[in-house]
């Protein structure tokens, strides 16, 4: 109760400013509209009626979904960092929270691409902005993980979370998706943790949304897994804990070794197996991943019933990445004429 | 009656125009040019982008971007772009085609100026930086070079010796020299430590001025580094680590002549590259200077084209016919000028066989509320609006609220001291008006008062006129045609204690054998006495007067706002209306609260001074004629309370039975009707249905309206909580109207305490030195705190008074405003709208 009396003082400005951008998330009549585009043009005309307003209007012809994607993706970063800076200590804290898992992808993004041999040049621009950090650059240098981390990582909040994954080991690309999904299990279990502690409103909402994004990786490290040579205890190494299949479902997870035994393991947790059970692998189905997304869009939307907590903030910045996605996919479909799967997006509202 | 008046929105035709392909795009621009036609959208289920002339609007959008494009270009350049307020007609399609190309051009040219002028700044800067980059490199050899002078400091005597020793022990000390911007290198030195294990040096030195970064573009604080590392190994990792960090890497030759001559050489180049950026310059500022001139017009033709297709996109295209038709709300007295635009519309097209057809069509949908306003009643019309839009046709309060809202306004601000310095302020913004039209546009709240100004011009008159009547004036009275009382005591009688009563009637005092006359027998000319000023006893006489002004003003304003509501059920032939609504309302109304009016004036012109004391007492007699109660007449009842006129007990009682009477009247009457009516329909539905079809388009919309069957127990509901509304209404707004004394008392006595509190401290002071300096600082807070407290504030708070006494207590008399406005299509407006959103 005290908590709620006094939230606004510091972050009432802040939470009527996300709820406001929350009301410019596409409704179903915006997808309903886009859906019937012909061209981009078609999309950017109907776009303009929306909150995207004129983003794209001085953009010039033939328009692309790359240049599309590039402003999407800059008005989320430009109101994601207005939030950032306007923020007081903890939702400033939480914020920065938030773009730790861009970092990791970047860094990972970045690794994986040294590895192709492509310029770092090229990489850079692909990174996304809120995860940028100023080392990032110089990633390059690491040959190994040690080199990684006390070159690179050392002096970035995600240092702590590197400590598990200290090797002399070469780099190659199993080993880079070892690396991200330690860092991932380390960073999902501090900032559930932090949640945690921050306690009252927001610990409710966002530890559930985590516990979900941790369950999501076990069931997705283990999927991927089948096939690549990495043990059982190795995957279970990578299974963040503060989901909630810790501990039973995850030591089951361990053990398994085919899709089915994944959905036996589903079955057991109610809110898994509804989802497991309306996916499938035929074409026309949606896949697991797909259903995943659905559900975590119904735990963001459910974030803004509730007052008084920062859980709208991670909410907002993952729904509206999801509308990207779904912009993105209906752009996609329109300028390569594949109009059969253009329904595929996941509607938010 | 006429079609047009002050009284009422303008009567609206609902016309359908069939036009030709080739006129409609030329009608559309002189219709646009007219401002009077209200366009309906007939494919409102089509979306945008599948409309006809989207295309057009594409390419008009696709143009505009352009000339976005070449504006913040000249913006960039701060090139003034010119505003000759020209306003050029919409240019006909083909001419798009030009304005296209020749945009385009533009554009292209630009553009291409712009990449090579980038490329040429890229290098340019690349060498400006590699300059310094050689200067400031130089510096760091030449600490190095004369070996043994004992000068240079430790570090480098370190490197030297390691120098000295590699290079004496065949290895070779390598160096990357490169720029870095300030703000990276501190992580970058980090970094470079982390990596390379410690096994470098590394040298820097700021550049002195602000230089641009060769990919970015902006001007930055740069700095010059070298690093020193031995082995090939450390050279990849150090260039890596330069690239992550984005320092631009520069050759520099270890020999101090090669050294010199790059520099020689750099030196040629940059002086080149600078003259070829110059010209490139100029070429550019020739280019966007010409822009400059044009760029507005070609803006205002664009919104013009975009706005005429916006609109063709609204229209249902006939196939058959081979024509387009919109539908559109006119003004039915511009009905001939609207033809006269079409017809020019279609001659400029070429097209003049087959001419625009305008064809008027009856409907039952509301039209739209339109009225004709001029600059002085559009403020006023705006606040009416601000309750809600008059419905179609109804009367509008607008040139009564003209004279009231004023009036009530000041008899709440009533000082004509302040009522000047209003009126002044006003005035200046009235005669400057097309001076001050264009500034501070972003500035809301002057956009607020100069709106008002004829408001607050017309608020401030009648402040004057007020503040004479209440003989204010800054809280002083003014004795400006001297006084109708004389004091005219002896003087041991006024020295004997503080005060002494003026007695209005003539009569010997302390026991004088004469009486004196204090009292001249006329009263002042105008307003309140000034004498009134030093008397104890002022706001007890101010009070009765101003609670007894108010409410006559109130029940004024109110019954007359009953007979508007008259005038309405009269023009909408709603004739039972009058019988059902109008006449209970209005006998109610002054049968009680008229009937205290009466009393009033009676009260005031019967009982004179002498018999001031037995004078009745209204309120205890209105309380009386309420409860039926009334006091015997005896010794000991006190004069004022008992019956003072013949049969007054007889009136009063029939006064009030009427009254009440009337609220079972108002309540069922309007409902019963309907029912009657409701069964006679059944009986003859023919009959109704042949008079409909007679009857013009107003009297059908009446007529349909019942077949919408509106549930019998709403219309009882509904009457139900209009009744009490009304009733309990007119008690309540009587006693609302009092706030017109409540709010001019606070004035009043506001600006007495700001007065006597601090303007007097000023004035008392004594001595020209020191008086005349503690007078006017205290002048200054004393005028702050009148404009601030007295004149903003104060004036505040009466306008927003004067508001709800006429939103609420006025208007609810007989104003519905259920309607909504008229927009027409204007160019004009679209322009002025584009305008501000710039």
């Amino acid at each position: 109760m005290k908590e709620d009396l006094v939230f606004n003082l510091d972050h009432g400005y802040a939470e009527g400013l996300c709820r406001g951008f929350r009301s410019g998330i596409l409704k179903s009549t915006d997808y309903h509209n886009l859906v019937q585009c012909e061209t981009l043009e078609d999309l950017r005309l109907h776009l303009q009626s929306t909150d995207y307003g004129n983003f794209l209007s001085n953009e010039s012809n033939p328009l692309t979904v790359n240049v599309i994607d590039d402003r999407l993706r800059e008005k989320i970063v430009q109101e994601f960092q207005h939030l950032r800076n306007i923020s007081y200590e903890p939702l400033s804290t939480f914020l920065d929270y938030i773009t730790y898992g861009y970092m990791i992808d970047n860094i990972v993004l970045l690794i994986t691409g040294t590895l192709h041999q492509r310029a770092i040049g090229d990489l850079l621009p692909r990174c996304h902005p809120l995860g940028s950090f100023e080392q990032l650059g110089a990633i390059t240098v690491a040959d190994t993980p040690a080199q990684l981390y006390t070159a690179v990582l050392v002096d970035t909040p995600l240092a702590p979370y590197f400590i598990d994954c200290i090797s002399e080991h070469d780099l190659d690309e199993l080993n880079v998706e070892i690396i991200r999904s330690t860092l991932y299990k380390a960073y999902l279990e501090d900032f559930y943790n932090f949640c945690k502690n921050l306690g009252g409103v927001t610990a409710e909402v966002m530890c559930e949304i985590l516990a979900f994004e941790a369950d999501r990786r076990a069931f997705m490290i283990t999927i991927n897994s089948f096939d690549t040579g990495l043990t059982q205890d190795d995957r279970a190494k990578l299974y963040p804990t503060c989901g909630h299949l810790h501990p039973d479902g995850l030591q089951e997870l361990r053990r398994t070794d085919n899709y089915e035994g994944v959905r036996d393991v589903a079955s057991r947790y109610p809110q898994y197996k509804v989802l497991f059970d309306g996916s499938g692998t035929n074409t026309g189905d949606k896949t697991i991943e797909d259903r995943f997304f659905e559900h975590e869009v119904k735990l963001n939307m459910n974030a803004f019933l509730r007052q008084f907590h920062f859980g709208i903030f991670y909410a907002y910045l993952k729904l509206k990445e999801q509308e990207n996605r779904n912009i993105i996919w209906i752009a996609e479909c329109i300028s390569q004429k594949h109009r059969a799967r253009i329904d595929n997006y996941i509607p938010i509202f | 009656m006429s079609t047009s008046s002050i009284f009422r929105s303008e009567q609206m035709t609902l016309c359908q125009l069939f036009l030709q392909p080739d006129a409609a795009y030329s009608s559309i621009a002189e219709l646009g040019e007219l401002s009077i036609v209200q366009f309906r959208d007939l494919n409102p289920n089509v979306n945008s982008f599948q409309r006809k002339f989207v295309n057009e609007l594409r390419r008009c959008e696709e143009m505009e971007r352009k000339i976005r494009f070449l504006e913040s270009e000249i913006k960039k350049e701060e090139i003034p772009i010119v505003d000759t307020n020209e306003n050029p007609d919409a240019p006909k399609p083909r001419e798009l085609v030009d304005l296209e190309a020749m945009i385009d051009k533009l554009d292209y040219d630009l553009k291409q100026i712009n990449t090579n002028s980038d490329a040429l700044r890229k290098n340019f800067n690349e060498l400006t930086e590699l300059k310094f980059n050689l200067a400031m490199t130089q510096g760091f050899f030449q600490q190095v070079d004369p070996n043994g002078n004992g000068m240079f400091n430790d570090m480098t005597e370190e490197i030297t010796d390691e120098t000295q020793r590699m290079t004496s022990g065949g290895m070779k000390l390598g160096f990357v020299s490169g720029v870095i911007s300030r703000e990276r290198m501190n992580s970058f030195e980090r970094m470079l430590w982390r990596v390379c294990r410690g096994n470098v040096f590394l040298k820097s030195a700021e550049i002195p001025q602000l230089i641009e970064d060769p990919t970015t573009g902006e001007k930055a604080h740069k700095i010059v580094f070298v690093v020193f590392f031995q082995g090939e190994q450390l050279k990849t990792r150090i260039q890596k680590i330069c690239e992550g960090f984005r320092a631009n890497i520069y050759p520099c030759p270890e020999n101090g002549n090669e050294r010199r001559e790059l520099t020689m050489g750099l030196m040629t180049r940059l002086e080149d590259l600078n003259v070829v950026i110059n010209q490139t310059e100029d070429h550019r500022q020739r280019i966007l200077i010409e822009t400059s001139r044009l760029i507005r017009l070609w803006k205002i033709k664009l919104i013009k084209i975009k706005s005429i297709y916006f609109t063709m996109n609204m229209f249902n295209n006939d196939i058959a016919r081979k024509c387009f038709i919109a539908e559109c709300w006119i003004p039915t007295s511009y009905l001939e000028q609207v033809q006269l635009a079409l017809r020019k519309g279609s001659e400029i097209s070429g097209n003049v066989q087959v001419s625009t057809i305008l064809h008027q069509i009856t409907t039952n949908e509301k039209p739209p509320t339109y009225h004709k306003l001029n600059k002085f009643t559009q403020g006023f019309q705006n606040l009416v609006d601000a309750y809600g839009v008059a419905s179609y046709r109804e009367i509008n309060p607008m040139s009564f609220v003209l004279i009231t809202f004023p009036f009530l306004f000041a008899v709440m601000f009533g000082d004509a001291g302040h009522g000047l310095i209003v009126t002044l302020f006003a005035l200046w913004m009235v005669l400057k008006e097309d001076y001050l039209k264009d500034k501070g546009k972003n500035q809301e709240v002057w956009r607020i008062f100069f709106g008002g100004r004829y408001i607050i011009l017309l608020m401030g008159i009648f402040s004057i006129y007020t503040g004479l009547i209440y003989n204010d004036v800054f809280s002083k009275s003014m004795n400006l045609f001297g006084s109708s009382w004389k004091v005219k005591f002896d003087d041991n009688i006024l020295l004997k204690d503080g005060a002494v009563t003026l007695e209005p009637n003539p009569r010997p005092y302390s026991a004088a054998e004469h009486y004196v006359q204090m009292y001249s027998g006329n009263p002042y000319p105008i307003g309140l006495d000034p004498v009134w000023q030093i008397s104890e006893n002022k706001i007890t006489f101010t009070n009765s007067a101003k609670m007894k002004f108010a409410i006559i003003i109130g029940i004024m304003q109110m019954s007359f706002g009953v007979f508007l509501s008259l005038g309405n059920h009269l023009y909408f032939k709603h004739y039972y209306a009058i019988f059902l609504e109008f006449i209970p309302q209005i006998i109610f109304l002054l049968s009680i609260f008229g009937y205290l009016i009466i009393l009033i004036f009676y009260k005031w012109t019967t009982y004179l001074a002498e018999q001031a004391t037995d004078a009745p007492s209204l309120l205890i007699h209105l309380i009386n004629m309420m409860l039926m109660s009334y006091p015997t007449d005896d010794s000991k009842t006190p004069k004022s309370i008992v019956v003072f006129y013949n049969h007054q007990r007889i009136i009063q009682t029939i006064l009030l039975i009427v009254a009440v009477i009337c609220i079972p009247w108002l309540l069922i009457g309007k409902p019963i009707y309907i029912i009657v009516q409701r069964k006679k329909k059944t009986n003859s539905t023919e009959l109704v249905h042949q008079e409909s079809e007679a009857s013009n388009d107003i009297e059908m919309h009446e007529q349909n309206e019942p077949h919408q069957e509106v549930d019998m127990s709403e219309v009882w509901v509904e009457q139900g909580i209009h009744t009490i509304e009304y009733f309990l209404g007119c008690i309540s707004h009587t006693a609302s109207y009092l706030r017109l004394w409540a709010l001019s008392l606070a004035h009043a006595q506001l600006s007495e305490v700001l007065w006597t509190m601090v303007l007097r401290i000023g004035l008392s002071m004594g001595g020209i030195g020191l008086g005349g300096v503690a007078l006017f600082m205290v002048f200054t807070t004393w005028s702050t705190l009148t404009v601030f407290i007295l004149l903003l504030m104060e004036g505040l708070s009466a306008f927003l008074h004067a508001l709800r006494l006429h939103w609420v207590e006025f208007q609810s008399k007989f104003y519905k405003g259920e309607g909504y406005p008229f927009v027409p299509f204007s160019f004009q407006s679209i322009l002025e709208e584009a305008a501000a959103e710039n």
